[in-house]
C-alpha cells in the first residue's frame, strides 16, 4: 500500500531541478537602447569555495518578459528568478514615463520577481555596472546588493527602494518617490550618485546625496552617522528625531516640522565655539530644506509626502488635488535644532 | 467542555478560509474610506442572522436545519435545498480553483492545476466522508498550525506600515449600503454549517461571540494590512492585496527569504477545512431529505466532490472563475438571510400553536 501511494506521488518529482543545477541570478539590469529592443542583463554569482566569481550574461528582445524567457532557454542551467535582489534600470529607459510605467507593472506582477527587489538608476553602462564586481579584489558575489544594505548608523546617505513601493508611487495621491542612483565605481563597485525624484513614473530631477538624506529624514529614517563638514568644523550626527505637526486654514495646509539633531564635534579649527557649531549648522540644514522645498513644490512633487499627514483633513476625493491645488501652497516651518552631547 | 471550543475553532477557520482572497478587494471596491465601518456593519449584521437562527433552532430540540424544514413538509425541503446543495457544489469547486491559482502563483509555478486540485478534493473529501467528530478535532489540530502563522504574518508585516496611508477614518459614503457587493461580503461570512451540528452537540450563542469577535479582529487586519502598506489607490489596483503586502516583507533570515510560502501553505489547510466543511453539509442534507432510500452521507460526499472537482477543471481561466465564485457567493447569501428568518419565524409560530392545543 505504502509502496503504492508513494510510486504514484513520487513520480511528481521526477523532473525536479535541484538547487545545484539552478543559476540563482541577483542582480537584473534593464535598459533600452536606440532601437527599440530592450536589454536585460543579469549578474550571475558561480558557487565555488574560495572564489568570488559572478558572470554577467545579456540579451535583448522585444519586452522583458520575453528576454527574460530567452535567456532560460540559451542559458546551460535553469534560470530561478526567485532570488533576484536588486534591479537597475538604465536612465535611457527610465526618462519614458510609458515604458517605466509598464516596466515596473510588470516588474511587480512577474511570479517569478520578487517584489521585494530594490531598484536603482544609473546612467552608466548597465554591463559595466554589473560586470565591475570582477574586476575587483575580494569582492563577494553579492556585493552589489550589500552595498544597499550596509545596516543602521553605517552609510546614512544611502536608502534602498523595493519594486512595491515603487509600484505604490505610481498611483499614490499624496507622495513621491526618491529612487537611488549609482553608476561603476573607479576603485569601488558602485558610486552613489544621490537620487532620482519620481512623481507618477515621470522622472522630474536629481537631488545630492545629503539632500536626499534630507528627503529620508522626513521618511522617520535615522540620520546616525551622517558626517556634515561646515567649514571650520566636522561634526557626526549621533541621533535625530522629528516631530511635525499639521494644521490646515482656508485649505492651505501648514506643517511645523522640528528636527532634533544630536551632534558630536570631530575636529574644529581653534577658536570656534560651541555654539556657533550649533548655529551654523541649523543654518544650512534649513537652508537645505528649504532649497529643495521650493523647487519641489514648482513641479508639484511632493518629494517630502507631507500629503500623507493630510490625509485625514481631505475627503479622498479631494486628495486627488494634493499635489496641484494644495501642496503650491503648503508652509512649512522648519526649525532645526542642534544638541552637542 | 471541548465541543464548544472546537465548533467555535471551526467557525473561526472558516471565517479565515473565506476572508483572505476576495474578501478585501470586495471591500476596498466599497467604499475609499472608513473601511472598519463596514466590517462591522457586515459583523454585526451576521451576528444578527446568528442568533435569530439559533433562536429558532431552540424552538426545535434535538433537530437540526433539515428536520426542521422536513416538519414544514418534503415538497418544501427539496424545492429549498435542491438549489441550496447545487450551490454549495459549485462554491467548493469555484473557491479550490481559486485557491490552487494563487497556491501555484505562491509557490507551485511548474505544477498544472489540475494535480493540485485532486490534493485539494482528495483530502477534503475523505475528512468530510469521515463524519462531524473527525472535522472537528480537525479544527483543533489545523488551528494550532495556522493560527500562529497568521499572527506571524500580521506581525512581521507591521515592518512595511505607513499609519499616514490610511485615508479618512470616519465617513463611510452611504451608498455602500445598497452596493450590491454587500451580499458578496456576506455570502463570504458563512455561519450555516453551525445549524447542521447543533443536533449533535451544542454550543451556546454567548460562547459564539467569542469567536465572533475574534474572526472581527482577523476581517479588520486582512483589510488594513495592505491598506497600511499600499493605500487605497493602489490597493484597488492589486489582483491579491493580502498577498502582495506578505510579499513586500523583506525577511531574509527567515527559511525561503519570504513569508507567503508558509502562507501559502496555511492557506492550504483552510480552504481544505472548509471544503470539507461544506461536502460534509451537503451528505448531510442529502442524507436526510433521501432517507427511504437508505443512501449513506459519505457516497453523496463522493459524488458531489466528483462533480465539482470536475467543474473546477474545466473552468477555461481565473477571471471567468472569479466571477462565477462571486455569483455563487451571492446565491449563498440569499440561503444565508432566508433559513434563520424561516426557521425563526416557523418556530416563533409553531410554538405559539403548540400552546393553544394545549390549553
Amino acid at each position: 500500500m505504502i509502496g503504492c501511494i508513494s510510486i504514484i506521488l513520487l513520480s511528481g518529482c521526477w523532473d525536479i531541478k535541484d538547487i545545484d543545477k539552478r543559476a540563482l541570478p541577483l542582480v537584473i539590469g534593464i535598459s533600452k537602447e536606440n532601437n527599440d529592443d530592450y536589454k536585460v542583463t543579469l549578474q550571475i554569482p558561480i558557487p565555488q569555495e574560495d572564489a568570488h566569481l559572478s558572470r554577467t550574461v545579456t540579451g535583448s528582445g522585444e519586452t522583458v518578459a520575453s528576454v527574460l524567457g530567452q535567456l532560460r532557454t540559451n542559458f546551460e542551467d535553469a534560470i530561478d528568478y526567485s532570488q533576484i535582489r536588486l534591479i537597475v534600470i538604465h536612465k535611457n529607459l527610465a526618462k519614458n514615463q510609458k515604458e517605466l510605467k509598464k516596466l515596473i507593472k510588470f516588474l511587480m506582477v512577474s511570479e517569478d520577481i520578487p517584489s521585494r527587489a530594490l531598484v536603482s538608476i544609473t546612467d552608466d553602462n548597465i554591463e559595466n555596472v554589473l560586470s565591475n564586481i570582477n574586476k575587483k579584489l575580494g569582492v563577494h558575489a553579492s556585493s552589489i546588493y550589500d552595498f544597499f544594505n550596509k545596516g543602521a548608523g553605517w552609510a546614512p546617505e544611502i536608502f534602498s527602494v523595493p519594486i512595491w513601493e515603487v509600484y505604490r508611487s505610481l498611483y499614490s495621491y499624496t507622495k513621491d518617490l526618491a529612487i537611488p542612483v549609482v553608476r561603476s565605481g573607479k576603485d569601488t563597485v558602485l558610486t552613489f550618485e544621490g537620487a532620482a525624484i519620481m512623481k507618477k513614473g515621470i522622472l522630474i530631477g536629481r537631488i545630492r546625496p545629503d539632500e536626499g538624506q534630507l528627503v529620508n529624514v522626513f521618511q522617520n529614517k535615522n540620520e546616525k552617522g551622517r558626517i556634515e563638514s561646515l567649514g571650520f568644523a566636522s561634526i557626526i550626527v549621533t541621533n535625530s528625531s522629528i516631530q511635525n505637526k499639521t494644521s490646515l486654514n482656508n485649505n492651505t495646509p501648514l506643517v511645523t516640522s522640528d528636527l532634533n539633531l544630536k551632534i558630536y564635534i570631530l575636529e574644529r579649527k581653534a577658536g570656534i565655539t560651541n555654539r556657533r557649531i550649533k548655529k551654523e549648522l541649523e543654518k544650512v540644514t534649513e537652508k537645505r530644506f528649504y532649497h529643495i522645498l521650493k523647487q519641489s513644490q514648482q513641479n508639484h512633487t511632493d518629494i517630502f509626502g507631507f500629503g500623507q499627514q493630510f490625509r485625514q483633513q481631505f475627503s479622498y476625493n479631494e486628495l486627488k488635488d494634493w499635489r496641484n491645488e494644495y501642496y503650491p501652497n503648503l508652509k512649512v516651518n522648519f526649525k532645526v535644532t542642534a544638541n552637542i552631547e | 467542555m471541548t465541543r464548544p471550543l472546537q465548533i467555535g475553532l471551526t467557525f473561526i477557520i472558516i471565517q479565515l478560509s473565506f476572508g483572505y482572497l476576495i474578501f478585501p478587494d470586495l471591500i476596498y471596491d466599497i467604499t475609499n474610506t472608513a473601511h472598519w465601518e463596514l466590517v462591522m456593519c457586515l459583523g454585526i449584521f451576521q451576528l444578527f442572522l446568528i442568533w435569530m437562527y439559533f433562536k429558532g433552532l431552540s424552538y426545535f430540540p434535538q433537530s437540526d436545519v433539515v428536520e426542521v424544514y422536513l416538519k414544514l413538509g418534503r415538497w418544501v425541503t427539496f424545492l429549498y435545498f435542491i438549489p441550496f446543495v447545487i450551490n454549495l457544489i459549485l462554491i467548493v469547486a469555484f473557491n479550490n480553483r481559486l485557491h490552487t491559482e494563487v497556491i501555484i502563483s505562491i509557490f507551485l509555478p511548474r505544477t498544472p492545476y489540475w494535480s493540485i486540485l485532486i490534493l485539494l478534493f482528495f483530502i477534503s473529501a475523505y475528512t468530510a466522508t469521515k463524519g462531524i467528530g473527525t472535522i472537528l478535532r480537525c479544527s483543533v489540530f489545523i488551528s494550532l498550525l495556522v493560527i500562529p502563522l497568521v499572527a506571524f504574518n500580521i506581525f512581521s508585516s507591521t515592518v512595511n506600515f505607513d499609519l499616514h496611508n490610511l485615508s479618512q477614518v470616519w465617513d463611510l459614503p452611504i451608498q455602500s449600503w445598497l452596493d450590491i457587493k454587500f451580499f458578496y461580503l456576506l455570502g463570504l461570512s458563512p455561519f450555516l454549517f453551525l445549524g447542521f451540528i447543533t443536533f449533535e452537540t451544542n454550543i451556546s450563542f454567548r460562547k459564539l461571540i467569542v469567536a465572533w469577535i475574534s474572526v472581527i479582529l482577523f476581517l479588520l487586519s486582512v483589510v488594513y494590512i495592505p491598506l497600511f502598506i499600499f493605500g487605497q489607490e493602489t490597493v484597488v489596483r492589486l489582483s491579491n492585496p493580502f498577498l502582495e503586502a506578505m510579499d513586500s516583507v523583506d525577511i531574509s533570515w527567515f527559511s525561503f527569504n519570504r513569508q507567503t510560502v508558509f502562507f501559502g501553505v496555511s492557506l492550504v489547510g483552510l480552504v481544505i477545512f472548509a471544503n470539507a466543511v461544506i461536502l460534509l453539509m451537503i451528505g448531510h442534507v442529502m442524507e436526510k431529505m433521501f432517507q427511504p432510500r437508505k443512501v449513506r452521507a459519505p457516497h453523496w460526499i463522493i459524488g458531489a466532490s466528483v462533480l465539482s472537482f470536475v467543474l473546477a477543471v474545466i473552468v477555461p481561466n481565473k477571471s471567468l472563475n472569479e466571477q462565477y465564485f462571486l455569483w455563487s457567493i451571492g446565491a449563498q447569501s440569499f440561503f444565508m438571510v432566508t433559513t434563520p428568518f424561516i426557521v425563526f419565524i416557523y418556530g416563533f409560530l409553531s410554538k405559539r400553536g403548540v400552546l393553544k392545543y394545549e390549553k
